[in-house]
């Protein structure tokens, strides 16, 4: 076809508009369909301290829906040195709550931004509905008191929102995401789904094993996909060897000799890629082993009209994965190979069918019908499906038992959990905590005689050197991580961390309790 | 003190700046005489005013830096307003270097931006001289090899001023890395080159004759039609109508061979090679980087040595490091590189050969030996005349363990080989 006939088809598809132009470099990541998740979001924060409003920042920029900044605070002058969403002395003695969200809001014009300049005790006190209409609760530096009722509230009740809850002092930080259950369909999976070349499905197989290479035309033959090759050369292989695959290392050795032997000019690629994919030919597909734990999941046995359509879709495939080949659903999602566009397209279009009946059979599993664009997405992305369960904020504190082990197994990183859980401890009755002090509180969270490792000096001195600082570079940092974390949270896509994430900023890490 | 210091307003960060830490070097002079450095003397220069380059600013000015410079080359686009905060959609179009610095002028009293609106390349070494760190945040290779390479040159030894601490950071959707550089002490930019993804490069006869995916249609489009149809005129990928002929052009031949999958969206990222970018990735590399600065000009504790690498997908993965110096690297490292070769291979083999290397990754370059002229880019007469080198053998230009040096405008470096054939 001419170009001059390629300008005349009717552009399916013009510019997009301006509100994909310009969220254009996210998109690539979280697609629409994260996209509206956020837009559907609601977020209520505690406090415009410099690392509150460095999280907002991140998520008002790629368009949440609202957020509430809760916050009877006013703006005193270290505040208005520190943070970057109030106007210098301009703001000093202003609502902190206002100045912030009015500086945030000025970031997206699709986001609605409120400040709400009560104080948290007086609606824990008064209002504890306050919170049901948010989807997520961030809180940073939070009394621990409040943060222990609030925290126990939301808690109670998994219809009420998740909990971020952030502490900070100087160089050092963590959170903690307290939720109920996380279910996610798309995780990003950096692992690609299995071809079923050991268990090719009857076109395939069928295809494969009809093809006369010796008579084939020379150019058709350098261009045969690998999987053609490994499926052909392994039903060879089978029917010569009482139908098993290559086993030993000596059988694979000469299954992939056999492979070279198929070539008819040294430089043929196709066959130089099937030798080196010639591992799947003797490595059985299954249902990956974390897929297959999803079926032990309670909410499968328990399963009703109303269970979430996540579990619906579990469950039938759980009943999908009972039936031979006992795998997976097929996807159709092809790598690249050496191949001409016919045989790659032919070879396209046999798993692209395939996949289809496998998603019919999927579906006829299903008790209760579910939207289309969901099934697809799960059949799509099945080996990379997860189901996470959260903790209460604070259980980890209130077991020493398990305080303890975490110090025994990842000294670094539970060292600067348990010096930020002894500030708690002490503060505000002693704002300016000494060491001993620190080390005492520590010292009462573990079980009597714990000793205490070399890595806790370091972080409690930390802790006693700044107390109460809020750094810009720390806030930032922070304010970049909780954001990441909360954006996979709302879209349910990637991996969000599971336990405290903890930061060290003198030596530059992160780490996990 | 300036001032504008109000009191009380750097109550937060004094507390790291009146008191040592458990890690902080002994040599750390808590009190005034840091604070006075920081606030008043201490000059500063970021490269880029894009995606990390607007988280910088804004950290710097918060910590308490005052005498900040910025380059940058670009204006200000659509999509860069997902995050990057000190822009809005009325300056579409701008200078990002001075619209970021008039933003944090006016959001953090005191604080002293000076933009330039231009290349790196346009300034020379008393430029670079002058400033106590440089921090990078850039999305271009080519950028930031050549500003460590600079300042890798810049180094006397005579004179330990003229050391500029490098703190680079990159980011690509979830994840990010941020170092720390000292120039001839620590390894630089380019002892790391080989670290990078390899770019995905279509063979041009896959794009030609056998296309599988909507890649290929785009590439196709844009690296053989765009061409052969409009001749000498420049293709703009920042022109709508220029995306959208591609697109169109594209999808026509998707549809001859029957492939699915052609976008805009996708042709748009593949002409331009789009790597998705977020605020809050930048926020944690910018803040980074930042905070490295910071440490670095206070002493207020150790900083980073000297590689943090940062995987949000999965749960927060991170990893940090002690990058090693690469004894042969040509930027930093003093010895030539050896390279063996085959005999029979021509000069035009040998430089496919250098471009494909992933620690070289050099375009275009022209290649000598201490005697005599291989083959040269430019200028055209003397193009020409080294052409007919390209079909002859290297064997036949240079001695077994003999030296080729190989330059190339986009770098400010010389490459030194020892070739052996085999």
């Amino acid at each position: 076809m001419s170009t001059a006939e390629a300008m005349d088809i009717t552009v399916a598809e013009g510019q997009p508009d301006s509100k994909t132009r310009r969220y254009d470099r996210q998109l690539r990541l979280w697609a629409a369909s994260g996209q509206s998740a956020l837009e559907n979001s609601r977020l209520l924060v505690i406090s415009a301290s410099a690392t509150s409003t460095s999280v907002l920042k991140n998520l008002v920029l790629p368009g949440i829906g609202h957020f509430t900044i809760l916050d009877p605070a006013t703006v005193t002058a270290r505040d208005a040195g520190n943070n970057f969403f109030l106007e210098g002395q301009s703001s000093i003695g202003k609502s902190r709550a206002e100045e912030a969200v009015r500086l945030l809001a000025e970031l997206n014009d699709g986001v609605v931004g409120k400040a709400d300049t009560s104080s948290l005790e007086h609606i824990l006190d008064t209002n504890p509905a306050y919170f049901a209409s948010y989807t997520l609760v961030i809180a940073h530096n939070l009394e621990p008191k409040l943060l222990e009722r609030l925290s126990t509230l939301l808690w109670a009740d998994d219809t009420l929102p998740t909990l971020v809850a952030v502490n900070s002092a100087g160089f050092l930080g963590e959170f903690h995401i307290q939720f109920h259950e996380h279910t996610i369909i798309d995780s990003h999976s950096e692992t690609a789904p299995s071809l079923r070349i050991d268990k090719a499905f009857p076109a395939l197989y069928d295809y494969a094993t009809t093809l006369d290479f010796a008579t084939m035309d020379p150019t058709d033959h350098t261009h045969v996909p690998y999987v053609i090759i490994l499926v052909r050369a392994l039903a060879d292989w089978k029917s010569a060897h009482d139908g098993k695959p290559p086993q030993t290392a000596a059988d694979k050795k000469a299954f992939k000799e056999g492979i070279q032997a198929l070539k008819i000019k040294i430089d043929e690629e196709n066959f130089d890629e099937a030798e080196a994919q010639a591992y799947r030919c003797w490595t059985e597909t299954r249902v990956p082993s974390e897929i297959a734990a999803l079926f032990q999941d309670p909410q499968l046995s328990a399963l009703s009209p109303t269970s979430p359509p996540f579990f619906h879709l579990l469950d039938a495939l759980r009943q999908f994965t009972l039936q031979p080949p006992h795998t997976l659903p097929l996807t159709s999602t092809l790598p690249d190979m050496k191949a001409n566009t016919g045989s790659y397209i032919h070879l396209q279009k046999l798993y692209k069918t395939r996949a289809e009946e496998e998603k019919a059979t999927f579906k006829s599993f299903l008790a209760v019908p579910q939207d289309d664009a969901l099934v697809d997405s799960f059949v799509k992305n099945a080996h990379g499906l997860k189901v996470l369960r959260g903790k209460k904020y604070g259980a980890l504190d209130a077991n020493p038992a398990a305080l303890a082990s975490a110090l025994a197994e990842s000294p670094k990183a539970a060292a600067i959990h348990l010096a930020l859980s002894a500030l708690a401890a002490v503060t505000p009755a002693s704002p300016q905590p000494t060491v001993e002090e620190l080390t005492a509180a520590a010292q009462a969270l573990l079980p009597p005689g714990t000793e205490l490792p070399d890595e806790f000096s370091d972080a409690v001195g930390e802790v006693a050197r700044s107390p109460t600082a809020d750094l810009p570079n720390t806030a930032a940092f922070l304010g970049g991580l909780v954001a990441q974390e909360v954006i996979k949270m709302i879209t349910k896509q990637y991996v969000p961390v599971d336990g405290y994430c903890v930061v060290d900023l003198v030596e530059t890490w992160t780490g996990v309790v | 003190m300036a001032t504008t210091d109000w009191e009380d307003r750097y109550y937060d960060i004094d507390q790291v700046l009146n008191t040592p830490g458990p890690r902080t070097d002994p040599a750390f002079l808590a009190g005034d005489g840091v604070k006075d450095f920081l606030r008043n003397q201490a000059k500063i220069l970021v490269i880029g005013a894009g995606g990390l380059g607007c988280e910088i600013l804004a950290n710097l000015a918060l910590t308490g830096f005052k005498d900040i410079h910025v380059i940058d080359m670009d204006t200000i686009d659509i999509s860069n307003l997902n995050r990057q905060f000190l822009f809005r959609q009325k300056d579409v179009g701008q200078p990002k270097a001075t619209v970021a610095a008039e933003f944090i002028m006016k959001r953090v009293p005191g604080c002293k931006v000076t933009p330039y609106f231009g290349k790196i390349q346009d300034k020379d070494d008393d430029y670079y001289l002058q400033f106590n760190l440089v921090i990078c945040g850039l999305d271009s290779v080519e950028a930031r090899r050549w500003m460590s390479a600079t300042l890798v040159n810049l180094v006397d030894p005579e004179n330990p001023e003229s050391l500029k601490p490098l703190i680079d950071g990159g980011t690509e959707g979830f994840k990010g890395q941020a170092r720390v550089i000292l120039p001839t002490i620590t390894s630089c930019y380019e002892c790391s080159l080989d670290m990078l993804n390899k770019q995905t490069v279509f063979p041009i006869c896959t794009i030609a004759n056998t296309p599988r995916l909507p890649e290929h249609c785009i590439e196709w489009a844009s690296v053989l039609e765009w061409p052969r149809v409009h001749g000498d005129k420049q293709k703009d990928t920042d022109d709508p109508e220029h995306i959208g002929w591609l697109y169109t052009v594209a999808a026509a031949r998707a549809k001859e061979f029957n492939i699915e999958g052609v976008t805009w969206a996708l042709t748009q990222g593949v002409v331009k090679n789009i790597i998705p970018a977020i605020a809050s990735t930048n926020a944690i590399i910018a803040a980074s980087c930042c905070n490295e600065a910071f440490k670095i000009a206070t002493s207020s504790a150790a900083y980073l040595n000297n590689y943090f690498m940062l995987i949000g997908t999965d749960g927060v993965y991170s990893y940090t490091f002690e990058h090693e110096k690469r004894e042969d690297c040509p930027v930093c490292g003093g010895e030539a590189l050896d390279v063996s070769i085959s005999s029979e291979l021509t000069v035009e083999e040998f430089i496919d050969y250098l471009v494909e290397r992933q620690d070289i990754q050099i375009k275009k370059p022209s290649l000598s030996t201490p005697t005599s002229q291989i083959y040269l880019q430019a200028p055209p007469q003397l193009e020409e005349a080294t052409r007919p080198n390209l079909k002859k053998k290297v064997k036949e230009l240079v001695s077994q363990g003999g030296e080729v040096t190989v330059t190339s405008t986009s770098l400010p470096f010389s490459l030194s080989l020892q070739i052996s054939f085999t």
